[in-house]
């Protein structure tokens, strides 16, 4: 059947399928380092753009090189200081991260109970992740006016924010149970155990790569958080939001300085987590048995 | 047998913290809005009568309506390029490349960005697109254009492309995830009774890569229609979509009217996932 269909293309083309997928792989490739390029870019002219001189622009040419943007960034004065800003989203990162993590951990343990109604649960739980922050926020303002309670970064946004990562967390420990050998439980059972004692010692050390994977989520999802924000944080604003009024004032090379300043710093997160798997799956890999 | 019994009391205790969590921050505002949106009267306060007064005059605007039009226009064309994109990204990376190094490296280089903040690639995008911006000056340099092309930043073009930069990966990630999980034996078969890498690709993958196609394409439709960073920082004040409406009626302190477009948003948006739902079964890809 196959075979009958797959002889007709092949007789009315003169090119032989091997000369054709090889110029299907290079017509791909230059789709995808193009896309790359496209993706990389925009954000390489903002690092070098950062290092412009005093009198330099938002754009080109460059008006010679300098750290003056990030020294206004470190003394800055009250109005554009972006070091509270920065201060409460890293806490309200911190604060979200450890939230996700005993939250997510807990949700996806009691999906592997099969309780009643766990089928609408995985529902509630994967609403967060569809429902937009512009509406998620609104709404939340809506409620806490009608509560009487004045919104804050460290209460309301706080809240929002969890709600956000949440589902993330969810999911990837989902998948991380998903893959997780009950087998092994079961050994610590037969042996013994009670089912805390078999939790603690044989589930949560298999589990650590995915937990620490949901405390990132967590962590940046927060972060970088804007919409959901907006709308909850009340008077003492985040990392973007301050981002965000800065470039409705004025665009200054001062916005890209704090944006490659940021963008740095997720990177070497990124790099330090990716380390850190690898250092892991090369240790176990040094065991006799996985 | 494992750490949790099944249909135990412990799960039902561990379960309630996240539940409880995501109705009061999420379900329960969602059902304010909607409730908000039929409030009547003058004042705002919710002893007003329940009516549909809000949305008759909202809908009666030709301009409002215009909007909701080019909302979902934006919407079409943004899944319709970062689908294309995204598979033909997925499946060169994950089909066409072979050396697990170069696998990796490509791959890294499409999903870091996604890790850094949305707001800070979009206010990228302004150097990158302005008059004297890097692809002016690079389209200069390679002699394509005469003269730098005004029309990049500030336009629906510069939003556009953004866009794209921004959300292809949403598009690509799940075919990537079910690219991976099509067993080679299958290709092989094929190819052994004869098949030619193009019916290989229209009989075999493109059906099982469906499900992943369909998610990406709700997770760009949810992210494109509610993302108003993108308009206002690459867009400056001279585009508006409803997400931008929403923003506008908010500041303006307008709430019957931000619950209305709010409501709007949210029907077009469940009317999206019930599409993509009666297509694919979501359940069934994870597992």
């Amino acid at each position: 059947m196959l075979g009958a269909r797959g002889q007709r293309p092949r007789a009315r083309l003169t090119m032989h399928w091997k000369t054709r997928s090889r110029l299907t792989s290079w017509l791909l490739g230059a789709v995808t380092i193009g896309f790359l390029l496209f993706q990389w870019l925009p954000m390489f002219t903002m690092f070098l753009l950062s290092f412009a001189g005093e009198n330099g622009g938002t754009t080109f040419p460059m008006n010679g090189v300098s750290l003056h943007w990030y020294r206004k960034l470190w003394d800055a004065d009250l109005f554009d200081d972006f070091k509270p800003p920065m201060l409460r989203s890293f806490l309200l990162a911190l604060g979200c991260s450890a939230t996700t993590v005993v939250l997510s951990v807990s949700a996806a343990q009691a999906m592997r109970g099969r309780f009643l109604g766990s089928g609408a649960y995985f529902y509630l739980l994967l609403l967060g992740l569809m429902a937009p922050g512009i509406l998620v926020g609104f709404g939340f303002a809506i409620l806490t006016r009608l509560l009487g309670i004045e919104g804050a970064w460290n209460t309301t946004a706080y809240v929002v924010h969890v709600s956000w990562a949440l589902p993330f967390g969810f999911m990837t420990m989902l998948a991380v149970f998903n893959r997780f050998d009950p087998r092994l439980e079961e050994a610590a059972l037969t042996l013994g155990a009670n089912r805390i004692t078999a939790f603690r010692r044989i589930t949560w050390p298999i589990i650590l790569p995915g937990v620490i994977g949901t405390a990132l989520f967590g962590f940046s999802l927060s972060y970088d958080e804007y919409a959901r924000t907006l709308f909850t944080a009340g008077s003492d604003g985040t990392l973007p939001l301050a981002i965000m009024a800065q470039l409705d004032r004025q665009l200054t090379p001062e916005l890209y300085a704090i944006g490659t300043v940021t963008t740095v710093m997720s990177l070497v997160a990124i790099f330090l987590c990716t380390f850190a798997f690898w250092l892991r799956s090369r240790a176990l890999r040094g065991r006799p048995t996985p | 047998m494992s750490s949790i019994r099944p249909r135990s009391a412990a799960a039902y205790w561990l379960a309630i913290p996240a539940g409880l969590w995501m109705l009061a921050a999420v379900v329960l505002p969602t059902l304010l809005i909607l409730w908000v949106s039929l409030w009547g009267g003058q004042s705002v306060s919710p002893h007003n009568p329940i009516t549909f007064d809000n949305y008759t005059r909202f809908l009666s605007n030709a301009n409002y309506r215009w909007l909701i039009l080019e909302t979902l226009g934006q919407t079409a064309m943004i899944m319709g390029i970062t689908g294309v994109l995204g598979y033909c990204i997925a499946y060169f990376l994950t089909v066409k490349v072979t050396s697990p190094a170069w696998r990796t490296a490509l791959f890294l280089a499409f999903v870091i960005p996604f890790w850094t903040s949305t707001l800070i690639r979009a206010i990228a995008f302004v150097p990158f697109l302005g008059v004297n911006g890097l692809l002016n000056q690079a389209l200069l340099a390679l002699g394509l254009i005469e003269r730098p092309i005004q029309a990049f930043l500030y336009s629906r073009l510069g939003v556009s492309m953004a866009q794209v930069s921004l959300y292809t990966l949403l598009a690509s990630g799940p075919v990537v995830y079910m690219l991976n999980s099509i067993p080679p034996a299958l290709r092989e078969a094929a190819m052994t009774l004869k098949a030619t890498p193009f019916t290989v690709f229209r009989r075999i993958i493109l059906p099982l890569t469906l499900p992943g196609i369909v998610i990406g394409q709700v997770l760009v439709f949810l992210n494109v229609l509610a993302d108003f960073i993108t308009v206002t920082t690459v867009g400056g004040n001279k585009l508006a979509f409803l997400g931008n409406l929403i923003l506008l009626f908010y500041e303006g302190s307008q709430i019957r009217a931000t619950a209305v477009v709010s409501v709007l948003l949210m029907a077009v948006m469940l009317a999206g996932v019930a599409v993509a739902l009666r297509i694919v079964d979501i359940r069934k890809v994870g597992g």
